[in-house]
């Protein structure tokens, strides 16, 4: 397993993010009503809710590219509200959209050589995304559009990695993926974070993946942070699974 | 033969300096949507550097190296005060940057008047090839335009640059989230774009007469090539800048150069119907 540790010139080993009373919104609507959420250093947590409960457009928004109107937005003390989107990936904020948004026409080495472009320039080395999945290796002059839906997954968590973040966030990593390889990918993330110390920020459907990576659950409704538990504790009264993602 | 000699050689000349027009253009258009009208502007502006350092007394030679990094750095401006104002209006691009095309044919006819010049050839001397006599400097030419090509080439698909530029042309969200700092990416790359154009613009002024609105008789044509050719991939406005600088230059040596308009118009049109992606979209993969 992978070694690295975050880059701790870019984002300190406290590095924490912290949302409070974030509101925004799409064109004239509003899609987080005042929302505050915190994700520790190294601490992984889970965002659940229904569809619409906002959690893209939060994850959207801590990444700039939706602009909050109202509220605080920090990463590793710095304002990002005041940072283009490409400033706020180079603090070691990693962002893996739903529908992973590869380069279907690159190969897969170059997909994972744009994920160092966070670095600022400079540097071929990929060993990290290497460690994490060996079998991209053998097919790294594949284009990555030619890859399983699992595959593809697994090469856009590689390419978030290579530029060692502080903080990973996961828009739906699983959906659309094998049963099989549900837990391929469940494992290493969790391999990921527990040898490097990065935190993770994920939204995810399947509760029970969640539950067993994640230390903590947020969940959302109507763009707002009401409640967040230890996985322990909702695992003990799932009733609260019912009231937030129930129908 | 030599005359065929002769002939294919001219067809290759003014092939590939609209192929490094075209290209120019087509980067600008797949990197940031902006439509640049201005563009034969930017060529014809290479052109008058070129002039202007001939009537300062200094060697052509040195107008040429001088030109493509002046149009580069005017590319630069522009691209500050005008075209990242209207980024993702494709409309607007084309009213703002045929706009200033119409302020720069007129700052140059304000400053050499609409008259014509010309430059002296600095390589006077013919060579023969194959058989066939030929200008030397037709050959030069060739040789800095596919040098120009090449290096394009290469900067696209083995440099940092090439990879952070094939990225937002891709998904430029995403290259953001990356970390790709796209508006200085967009910036360099309008700049480079527009030094294409001024180097296409310098190394034509000895075979060419300059005035105010020679940039026109090459946008259009390189617009075509880009709609015969595709936006599929960089190779893509090169092929179709040979589709039409080919048929251009064939039509008009051996019927006229009116018949070569309409039948260049017409293969355009035909071609555009057959493939609308342009006649290299099944090769868009490669990109």
């Amino acid at each position: 397993m992978p070694t690295w540790a975050p880059v701790a010139d870019r984002a300190p080993p406290g590095a924490a993010l912290h949302l409070s009373g974030v509101v925004a919104g799409y064109g004239q609507g509003t899609e987080l009503h005042g929302t505050s959420l915190s994700v520790a250093a190294g601490e992984r947590v889970g965002l659940l809710g229904r569809n619409g409960a906002g959690k893209t457009t939060l994850l959207r928004t801590v990444m700039g590219l939706m602009r909050s109107r109202e509220g605080e937005l920090r990463f590793a003390g710095h304002d990002l509200r005041r940072l283009p989107t490409f400033g706020i990936a180079r603090l070691g904020l990693a962002y893996v959209p739903q529908g992973r948004d590869l380069f279907a026409e690159f190969t897969v080495e170059q997909n994972l050589l744009t994920g160092l472009l966070a670095l600022g320039g400079g540097g071929r080395d990929l060993s990290i995304a290497y460690e994490a999945f060996p079998w991209l290796r053998a097919r790294r002059h594949e284009r990555a559009g030619s890859l399983s839906g699992g595959q593809q997954q697994q090469l856009a968590i590689a390419r978030a990695i290579v530029s060692r973040p502080a903080l990973m966030m996961l828009d739906e990593p699983l959906e659309g993926v094998q049963p099989s390889v549900v837990a391929e990918i469940a494992g290493a993330l969790r391999a990921l974070c527990d040898a490097t110390g990065m935190a993770l920020l994920l939204v995810e459907q399947n509760v029970e993946v969640v539950l067993e990576l994640c230390e903590r659950v947020a969940f959302m409704e109507s763009g707002e942070v009401r409640e967040s538990q230890s996985s322990a504790v909702v695992r003990a009264n799932p009733a609260v699974l019912d009231r937030y993602l129930g129908l | 033969m030599a005359g065929a000699i002769t002939v294919a050689l001219d067809a290759a000349n003014y092939t590939l300096i609209l192929m490094l027009v075209a290209l120019g253009l087509a980067i600008v258009f797949g990197l940031m949507n902006v439509i640049n009208m201005a563009h034969g502007e930017f060529m014809m502006i290479g052109a008058y550097v070129v002039l202007v350092c001939h009537q300062a007394g200094l060697p052509v030679g040195w107008g040429m190296l001088l030109a493509p990094v002046a149009v580069a750095l005017l590319g630069l401006v522009v691209e500050e005060l005008l075209i990242r104002r209207v980024y993702a209006r494709l409309l607007d691009t084309i009213l703002a940057t045929w706009g200033l095309s119409l302020i720069l044919k007129q700052s140059i006819v304000l400053a050499f008047g609409p008259g014509s010049y010309s430059v002296p050839n600095p390589l006077p001397a013919g060579v023969s090839v194959l058989g066939a006599p030929y200008p030397a400097y037709r050959l030069f030419v060739m040789v800095v335009t596919l040098a120009a090509l090449g290096l394009t080439f290469w900067a696209f698909f083995r440099t940092e640059w090439g990879l952070s530029a094939r990225s937002v042309i891709a998904n430029r969200s995403m290259a953001a989230c990356l970390g790709i700092d796209t508006r200085r990416l967009d910036r360099l790359t309008f700049a480079f774009g527009a030094g294409l154009a001024g180097l296409a613009g310098a190394v034509m002024t000895p075979l060419v007469s300059l005035d105010p609105q020679m940039g026109l008789g090459f946008l259009v044509p390189a617009f075509l090539s880009i709609l015969v050719g595709g936006l599929g991939s960089v190779a893509a406005p090169l092929a179709g800048a040979t589709a039409v600088g080919v048929t251009d230059h064939l039509v008009a040596t051996f019927f006229s150069p009116v018949w070569a308009q309409g039948v260049v118009f017409t293969v355009a049109i035909l071609l555009i119907r057959v493939f609308p992606d342009g006649v290299l979209a099944p090769a868009r993969r490669r990109v």
